[in-house]
């Protein structure tokens, strides 16, 4: 098979997961022969989860009408806990082993008391992660977390998670995000390759497969396309921002109006890849550690606002030629940033377009805005 | 070397073909828009008025929401950019343009040294503000569109109308009328509640004068009044409101072929 050819045979393998997760989810369990556990958005430490020999599968709510959902939430709630509820409430997640609900927003927060009422059947994880996160005590408090998540998690796998079975997991879960960062950085260089559906596939599978393998899909991905010579695109380079680029029609838009994504700072992509853990000592303190090591992310405590320096230094150092904010709507975190990074682009000169996304939005406005958006920049 | 383009709303159809200097040789407005034969009728009358044939356009641009389905054109361009283009051509001067269509408001910002669209911002998801709205309480105000602004030029005082989503505001209006309030005065009252969505719309891109307005709203008089009071600015009124995007559509064409 001749490189072109395995590059995209890996891209529509990674394409079909990230196109029906619940499949994925199911294949996963079938094949590994591993419990699964669901874990919301965002910084869950996942690794507890592999060192404890089950598998974590990422649980981003779905486009299916949110309607049993409002019993327990207002119209104006955020549409990703809303739809993750609904979908509970349907059962989809009935053969999860347990639910992981890290509590970064309100929106969390209140979807894990919820969820804890309608779906009793299902073990729940809450995790709270402190906000002061950067002082010692912010790292012991959320260590002492971790460390009760991972005897909860022992329990539910029935075996004992030692030092060793983290460290192990770190270092899967260390290699997966240096091969994604990898990835997200030649994609631009391909874009006739790589679209931007394409490019968010590859990101979102991560959620649905064993890291490891995910990891060295990605990794051999990428050397395949650092084989290639680089593309002198058509289309105009942009950054997209945001909790995540869905619905995925929204992304065929992009390449409609001949928009290509240089660099992201989704929190389903790049922020999840970003960080690493850190080297060194005892696990969970290095996984706490990682929390404090996360920057320009509107889920953690920032006083210093450096999400305002890193996108600035994104479009500029990607080659945009503007940012694309992709607000999911009623989302708190994400709106309190934005005016600050708004203000700091315009006096920069960098086009910005907002553009209020939900699951099951009409893509006609959004292709009007997008369109003008690529004419204007 | 004639040029064609056609702005195909939710609510209308407009076409304007420019002739071989560039001047308007023919332009139509026909009040339904995509999915209806608005568009191919709006296209007759201008070739008619052009004293052309379909295969004398050496060029097509569609625009507006039914461009991308809209099968005649060489190219679509966004709305946006053929409201700025069309706009800066007849009135160079303009800063920011505020277009008022049936479904949709946009507030455009030009920049004044490229003459090129700077920024932009659009109503999301409530027609509120829109054309729509006003046809929807002509409604049941009992008159034609076209006479509101007649009509509410006799208001002695303005019922203020709270509700902005358009359904609840018209069960207000009718709630009013029902209480005996004058149809005029309800009426300056709903120019009011646009011009209060629009300015707010507008003031989140920042209102640079001179202001702009086009779409078939602008041919409302008492809406112009009622927006320049809440932007507090002169509101000028882009010449052949409805067609500045056809208008656009037609010059981007004529730039295209010189290009080429």
């Amino acid at each position: 098979m001749s490189g072109e050819n395995r590059i995209r045979a890996i891209l529509t393998g990674l394409a079909a997961v990230a196109a029906r997760p619940g499949e994925a989810a199911e294949r996963l369990k079938r094949e590994k022969g591993k419990p699964l556990v669901g874990v919301l958005p965002y910084y869950a430490p996942e690794e507890i989860v592999h060192a404890a020999g089950m598998l974590p599968v990422g649980v981003w709510g779905g486009t299916a009408d949110a309607s049993m959902a409002g019993h327990y939430f207002p119209p104006f709630a955020c549409p990703l806990v809303k739809s993750t509820l609904d979908l509970a409430l349907r059962g989809v997640y009935d053969g999860l082993a347990a639910m992981i609900v890290p509590a970064l927003c309100e929106s969390l927060t209140f979807f894990g008391q919820n969820f804890r009422a309608a779906r009793p059947g299902i073990p729940f994880v809450p995790v709270v992660h402190p906000q002061n996160r950067r002082t010692p005590e912010g790292v012991a408090y959320l260590r002492a977390e971790y460390e009760r998540v991972r005897d909860r998690l022992a329990e539910i796998a029935g075996r004992e998670v030692t030092a060793a079975d983290l460290d192990r997991a770190i270092g899967v879960f260390n290699d997966h995000r240096r091969a994604m960062r990898a990835f997200l950085e030649e994609a631009p260089r391909h874009p006739s390759l790589v679209s931007p559906r394409v490019r968010h596939a590859v990101a979102k599978s991560a959620y649905y497969m064993d890291k490891a393998d995910h990891g060295a899909l990605v990794g051999e991905l990428t050397g395949l396309l650092k084989s290639l010579p680089e593309e002198s695109g058509a289309g105009k380079r942009v950054v997209v921002t945001g909790i995540m680029a869905e619905p995925e029609g929204l992304l065929d838009l992009f390449e409609e109006v001949g928009l290509e994504i240089s660099a992201d700072d989704l929190a389903q992509e790049s922020r999840a890849f970003r960080t690493d853990v850190p080297d060194g000592g005892d696990p969970l303190e290095r996984l706490a550690r990682r929390w404090s090591l996360v920057e320009g992310c509107s889920l953690a405590f920032d006083p210093g606002k450096e999400r305002n320096r890193i996108l600035l230094d994104l479009v500029r150092n990607s080659g945009a030629r503007g940012l694309v904010v992709l607000m999911i709507q009623f989302c708190d975190p994400e709106e309190m940033d934005y005016p600050l990074y708004r203000k700091e682009l315009d006096a920069a000169g960098v086009p910005v377009l907002h553009l209020e996304v939900e699951p099951r939005m009409s893509l006609e406005q959004a292709r009007t805005r997008l369109q003008s958006f690529a004419e204007m920049i | 070397m004639h040029t064609l383009g056609i702005d195909i709303g939710s609510a209308s159809s407009k076409a304007v073909i420019l002739g071989d200097n560039g001047e308007v040789a023919g332009q139509a407005v026909v009040p339904v828009g995509t999915g209806t034969t608005g568009p191919e009728r709006a296209l007759h009358e201008a070739l008619r008025l052009a004293g052309i044939a379909p295969g004398d356009v050496a060029r097509t641009v569609a625009t507006g929401y039914g461009r991308v389905t809209w099968q005649g054109a060489d190219r679509q361009v966004s709305e946006i950019t053929c409201h700025a283009r069309g706009v800066l051509h007849r009135m160079p001067e303009a800063r920011t343009i505020i277009d008022i269509g049936g479904q949709d408001v946009k507030a455009i910002e030009v920049d004044p040294d490229r003459g090129f669209v700077r920024n932009f911002v659009m109503n999301d998801k409530c027609a509120a503000g829109t054309g729509r709205f006003l046809e929807v309480m002509a409604r049941v105000l009992g008159l034609e569109v076209e006479r509101l602004a007649e009509v509410s030029e006799t208001s002695a005082r303005t019922v203020s109308i709270s509700s902005i989503c358009t359904v609840f505001a018209e069960s207000e209006v009718i709630s009013h009328l029902s209480r005996g309030e004058p149809v005029p005065d309800v009426l300056a009252g709903i120019h009011q509640s646009v011009a209060k969505r629009v300015a707010g719309l507008v003031s989140r891109l920042g209102v640079r004068p001179p202001v702009v307005l086009t779409g078939g709203v602008a041919k409302n008089r008492g809406v112009v009044l009622a927006l320049e009071k809440e932007l507090r600015t002169e509101i000028r009124i882009a010449p052949s409101c409805q067609l500045t995007g056809a208008l656009g559509a037609a010059l981007i064409a004529r730039e295209d072929l010189s290009k080429k």
